[in-house]
C-alpha cells in the first residue's frame, strides 16, 4: 500500500537543484543546489531562521518547494519511505502514553502497512536498533522518563528500524551536556561504515567541524558547502552571521545568545 | 446478604433496563477508545461542538418524520459526519484562530437546530432528550445499531491502530513514512462523528463530551501505554454507565446525568490518589 | 430549563408588547365582541353556546398539547385583541399568567370549571415517593372528558357570555339547552358502548393522568399512568416504568393509550416487555382538522370507539 521508489545507485543520493522554498508568508529558502553521495555525513549550521529546518523537511518530503527539484536516489522524495527524520526535541509530546519500544516501532508502520500487526522480525529487527544505540535495557519506559541524550538516541534507533539509508536530524545536540553530545557523535561514526548518509543541523561550529565530512552554511541561501577547513572563513561567516561577528582582542567572537538557552558562544580562530 | 442480591437485581428484571445497561456499556466502550485519541490530540472541543452541530440535522429528522426515534439514528449520522469534515475542513482553511472558527459554526448549529425543534409547539420534552439522553427508551432495534456501529468503530481502530498512533504522536514522521495523513486525519474526524451518533440516545448532546473525555482522562492518569489506557478507560466507562443507570433507579434522577456524575467522581478519585500518593 | 426558557419568552414578548402597542393605538373601539378560547373543543363548546350572534377562536393550534405548549409573542397580540376569554382553569393553561400580564386592555376571563371540585393527586398503589413533577398541585384538570360536568362548562360559558353580552341572553340560554341536550345524549350513547367491555376489561394505562373522571363516571379503572402527573411535560424515572410494568402484569390490562401528540418512546418500551398493545390514536387535549373529531361531541365519540376497539 506505501509507496517505495527503486533506488537508483549510480545517482547522488541526494540531489538537490535551484530549491526555493517559502513558509509562513517569507522566503525560507533560496535556489539552494547540492548534492549528497552515499555514506557522507554533513552539518548545515546557519543563525536561527536561516532555514535548516525548513530544509530538512522539505528534503523530507513533508513541505513543498515553489521551485526547483529534490531527488532522492533519483526519484521524489515523496516516493520514498527510507528517510529517516529525527525531530527537535521540543516539538515532542513527551507525555503521550507510549513507550521508548514503541517509538522505535513506529518505524515501522510503513513497512508493515494496515491491518498488520508487528511480527517476530519486526520485534527483532526494533531490538538491534535499540542495542546500537544502547538503549535495549530502558526499551520498556514511557518515554518522558528518558534523559535528553537517551531521547535522542531513541529517534535515533527509530530512522535505525525504518532501515533508512538518508538520515535528517534537526538539532540533535542542542541542549545536551558534553557527553551526550559525544555519545551521539559516536553513534554517527559507526553509521558511516553502513553507508548511511546523514545530515545534520546544529549551532556548533567546532563540532560540526572536527565531526562531518562537509559543512553547509546556510543563510536562505548557501554561502559555502566544502570541507570545514575550506568553509570556516571570516568571510564566510559574516555572510552567513551578519552583525554578529565581533572582533575582540583581535579575535573575532560571534555570539550567537539567541540562539540557544544556554546562551552558547562559538569562538573562531 | 440476599437482600443485597435482590436489590442489585431488581432492575434487571426489567428488560427496558437490561438494554439500557447493554447500551450504557457499548457506548461506553466506543467513547472510551475514540475519546483516548480525542484526550490525546486535544480535541474536547472539537467533540463538544460535534456534538452540539448536530441538533439541527436530528431536528429536522424529528419534523420530517414526526418524532419516530429510530429513523432519528441515521439523520444524526448523516449530520455528523458531514459536520465532522465540515469543522475540520473550516480549521483547516480559515484565518481565523481554530477554536473560534469552530465556536461560531457549533453556536450557530445549535441555535439553528432549538429554532427547528421549537416550532413544533409541545417540544420541550423532546428537546430535552435530545440534550440530556434517553437511555430508558433504549429499543431493541436501536441497541442493535449501537452494537454494530459502535463494532465498526472498534474495528478500524484496530486496523489502524499503529497508524493512529504514529500520526497523534508525531504528524511528521507519518509524513515522512508517506502515511495517507490526510485520509487518516478525516477518517479519524469521521470515526467520532459515529461515535457521537451512536452514544446519542444514551447521553445526549449536552454531556457527550464528557463521555469522550473523562474515563480516557482518568484513564490517562494511570498508564503509560496507549493500550492499556484505552481498556482502562472502557473499564471506568462501563462502570460508569452500570453504577449510572442503578443510580437513577433507586434515586430516580436522569439516566444521562447520573453516569457522567459516575464518571466524574472516578477521575476525581484517581486524581486525588495521584496527589496523594506523591506520583 | 423551562424556567430559563420561560424568561426568554417574556423578553421577547416585552418586545412583542411595544408592536403591539403601537397596533392598538390606530384601532377604533370596536363594540362586537371577541372571543377567545384557549383550546380547541374549548372553542367548540364555547361555539355551540354563542351560535351565530359570536365567533369562537381557539388560541392553541390544533394537534397542540396544551401541557408541554410554548407560547409565542403572536399569543399576546390574540389575548390582547380578545374581549372574552375562556379557560378551561385547573391550572391546565399554564402558560397563560405572562400572557395575561403582558396583553394589552381589558377582557372578561370565563373559568369553565367554576363551581366544580377537580380530584387531587392521590398515590397509587405501589407508587414511590414522587418527585417534583406536580405541575398541577391545584388538581386534576382533564374534566372535559366527562360529558356530566361539561354541563357545568356550558352553564359557566353560557353565564359568562350573557355578563359580556346582555342582549344576547336569550340565544345564548337557547343554545346552551339544546347542547346540554346533545351531551346527554352522548353520555347515554357512552354508557352503552362501555357495556359492550367485558367488565374485567375496563382497564385503563394512560400516558399521564388524564382519564381520572372519565374512568370514575364509566366505570374504568386507572391501572396505571407512565408518568405520575396530570401533565405530559414531564419525565419518568426508571423505577416508575417498572412500576407500570407491574402493574400491567398484575391487573392483566391489555393495552396502554396515548394521546395522538404525545411522545410514545416509554409506551413502546413498557409494551415490548408486557406484550400489551399500544393504542395511539386518542384524542384528549385537541381536536381534529376535520374528521374524525372536529368538534367535541365527535371527539368523545371517537375516543369511545378506539377505547372499546381495544378493550372489548
Amino acid at each position: 500500500m506505501y509507496p517505495h521508489s527503486d533506488h537508483l545507485h549510480d545517482q547522488p543520493v541526494l540531489a538537490v537543484s535551484h530549491l526555493t522554498v517559502r513558509y509562513n508568508g517569507r522566503v525560507a529558502l533560496e535556489d539552494v543546489t547540492f548534492h549528497l553521495h552515499e555514506g557522507e555525513q554533513v552539518a548545515i549550521v546557519g543563525p536561527n531562521g536561516a532555514g535548516k529546518s525548513t530544509l530538512i523537511k522539505t528534503i523530507a518530503g513533508v513541505l513543498q518547494p515553489q521551485s526547483g527539484e529534490v531527488n532522492i536516489f533519483g526519484s521524489r522524495p515523496r516516493g520514498h519511505v527510507c528517510i529517516g527524520y529525527i525531530p527537535q526535541r521540543s516539538q515532542v509530546d513527551w507525555n503521550f502514553p507510549v513507550s521508548v519500544a514503541d517509538v522505535v516501532m513506529m518505524g515501522r508502520s510503513a513497512k508493515l502497512g494496515p491491518f498488520n500487526w508487528p511480527h517476530r522480525k519486526d520485534w527483532d529487527i526494533v531490538h538491534r536498533a535499540l542495542e546500537t544505540v544502547e538503549l535495549a535495557n530502558l526499551s520498556k519506559r514511557q518515554i518522558s522518563q528518558l534523559s535528553g541524550g537517551q531521547q535522542q538516541r531513541m529517534f535515533i534507533a527509530r530512522a535505525l528500524a525504518q532501515e533508512a539509508e538518508l538520515m535528517l536530524m534537526d538539532e540533535p545536540l542542542t541542549g545536551l551536556d558534553a557527553p551526550s553530545q559525544e555519545g551521539i557523535l559516536n553513534l554517527l561514526e559507526r553509521f558511516k561504515k553502513d553507508k548511511v548518509t546523514v545530515m545534520v543541523a546544529t549551532h556548533d561550529l567546532d563540532q560540526a567541524a572536527s565531526h562531518f565530512d562537509r559543512i553547509m552554511l546556510l543563510n536562505h541561501q548557501i554561502i559555502a558547502f566544502d570541507e570545514p577547513q575550506n568553509v570556516l572563513h571570516t568571510d564566510n561567516l559574516l555572510r552567513a552571521y551578519g552583525g554578529r561577528l565581533k572582533p575582540v582582542d583581535g579575535q573575532n567572537i560571534l555570539s550567537t545568545d539567541d540562539c540557544c538557552d544556554e546562551g552558547e558562544h562559538d569562538h573562531i580562530h | 446478604m440476599t437482600t443485597f442480591i435482590d436489590w442489585l437485581a431488581a432492575p434487571l428484571s426489567y428488560e427496558f433496563m437490561q438494554r439500557g445497561m447493554i447500551a450504557a456499556v457499548l457506548v461506553g466502550i466506543v467513547c472510551a477508545v475514540i475519546g483516548s485519541y480525542v484526550v490525546l490530540r486535544g480535541m474536547a472541543f472539537f467533540g463538544d461542538a460535534l456534538a452540539h452541530t448536530i441538533l439541527p440535522g436530528i431536528a429536522l429528522g424529528y419534523l420530517v418524520s414526526g418524532g419516530a426515534r429510530d429513523t432519528l439514528f441515521w439523520w444524526a449520522l448523516g449530520t455528523a459526519v458531514i459536520a465532522a469534515l465540515g469543522i475540520g475542513l473550516i480549521s483547516k482553511n480559515s484565518e481565523i484562530k481554530e477554536d473560534t472558527s469552530i465556536g461560531i459554526v457549533f453556536a450557530g448549529m445549535f441555535a439553528l437546530g432549538v429554532a427547528l425543534i421549537s416550532t413544533v409547539r409541545s417540544y420541550a420534552v423532546d428537546l430535552s432528550h435530545f440534550l440530556f439522553g434517553d437511555v430508558l427508551s433504549v429499543s431493541t432495534q436501536s441497541l442493535w445499531l449501537i452494537l454494530i456501529f459502535g463494532g465498526i468503530v472498534l474495528l478500524i481502530v484496530f486496523a489502524f491502530y499503529k497508524e493512529f498512533m504514529t500520526l497523534s504522536f508525531d504528524p511528521i514522521l507519518a509524513a515522512t513514512l508517506r502515511l495517507p495523513v490526510g485520509f487518516l486525519n478525516n477518517l479519524l474526524l469521521a470515526l467520532i462523528a459515529v461515535t457521537v451518533a451512536v452514544s446519542l440516545q444514551t447521553v445526549g448532546v449536552a454531556l457527550m463530551v464528557a463521555m469522550l473525555v473523562t474515563p480516557a482522562a482518568t484513564a490517562y492518569l494511570l498508564t503509560h501505554r496507549l493500550s492499556t489506557m484505552m481498556m482502562l478507560a472502557a473499564a471506568f466507562a462501563s462502570l460508569a454507565g452500570i453504577i449510572g443507570l442503578y443510580l437513577s433507579f433507586y434515586l430516580s434522577i436522569a439516566s444521562g446525568a447520573a453516569i457522567v456524575l459516575t464518571a466524574t467522581v472516578f477521575f476525581l478519585l484517581v486524581f486525588v490518589w495521584k496527589k496523594m500518593a506523591g506520583r | 430549563m423551562k424556567k430559563i426558557f420561560n424568561s426568554i419568552i417574556v423578553a421577547m414578548t416585552l418586545a412583542a408588547l411595544l408592536l403591539a402597542a403601537c397596533g392598538s393605538a390606530s384601532q377604533s373601539s370596536d363594540s362586537t365582541l371577541s372571543v377567545l378560547a384557549s383550546t380547541t373543543f374549548l372553542a367548540d363548546i364555547a361555539q355551540h353556546v354563542a351560535g351565530d350572534r359570536l365567533n369562537v377562536d381557539s388560541l392553541l393550534p390544533v394537534d397542540a398539547d396544551p401541557h408541554a405548549y410554548q407560547t409565542t409573542p403572536a399569543d399576546v397580540v390574540k389575548i390582547s385583541k380578545s374581549t372574552v376569554l375562556i379557560l378551561n382553569g385547573i391550572e391546565y393553561e399554564h402558560f397563560i399568567e405572562p400572557l395575561l400580564e403582558n396583553a394589552d386592555g381589558e377582557r372578561l376571563v370565563i373559568t369553565a370549571t367554576a363551581r366544580l371540585e377537580p380530584h387531587q393527586m392521590e398515590e397509587h398503589a405501589g407508587e414511590t415517593e414522587s418527585d417534583d413533577e406536580h405541575e398541577h398541585e391545584a388538581g386534576d384538570p382533564h374534566m372535559w372528558l366527562d360529558p356530566n360536568l361539561v354541563v357545568t362548562y356550558v352553564e359557566n360559558i353560557r353565564d359568562g357570555l350573557i355578563q359580556a353580552d346582555p342582549e344576547g341572553a336569550e340565544i345564548y340560554k337557547a343554545n346552551a339547552d339544546t347542547y346540554i341536550a346533545q351531551l346527554m345524549g352522548l353520555d347515554a350513547w357512552i354508557k352503552e358502548q362501555v357495556e359492550t367491555i367485558p367488565v374485567e376489561r375496563r382497564l385503563l394505562v394512560t400516558n399521564h393522568e388524564s382519564m381520572g373522571y372519565f374512568a370514575e363516571r364509566y366505570g374504568f379503572t386507572i391501572v396505571d399512568t407512565i408518568l405520575p402527573s396530570f401533565s405530559s411535560d414531564a419525565s419518568a424515572s426508571a423505577q416508575e416504568i417498572a412500576e407500570v410494568i407491574e402493574a400491567i402484569r398484575s391487573s392483566g390490562a391489555p393495552a396502554i393509550f396515548l394521546s395522538d401528540v404525545e411522545n410514545n418512546a416509554l409506551a413502546n418500551q413498557i409494551a415490548e416487555e408486557t406484550g400489551v398493545q399500544v393504542v395511539t390514536s386518542l384524542r384528549l387535549e385537541s381536536l381534529t382538522d376535520g374528521a374524525p373529531a372536529a368538534t367535541y361531541i365527535e371527539m368523545m365519540k371517537y375516543n369511545v370507539s378506539e377505547l372499546v376497539k381495544a378493550l372489548q
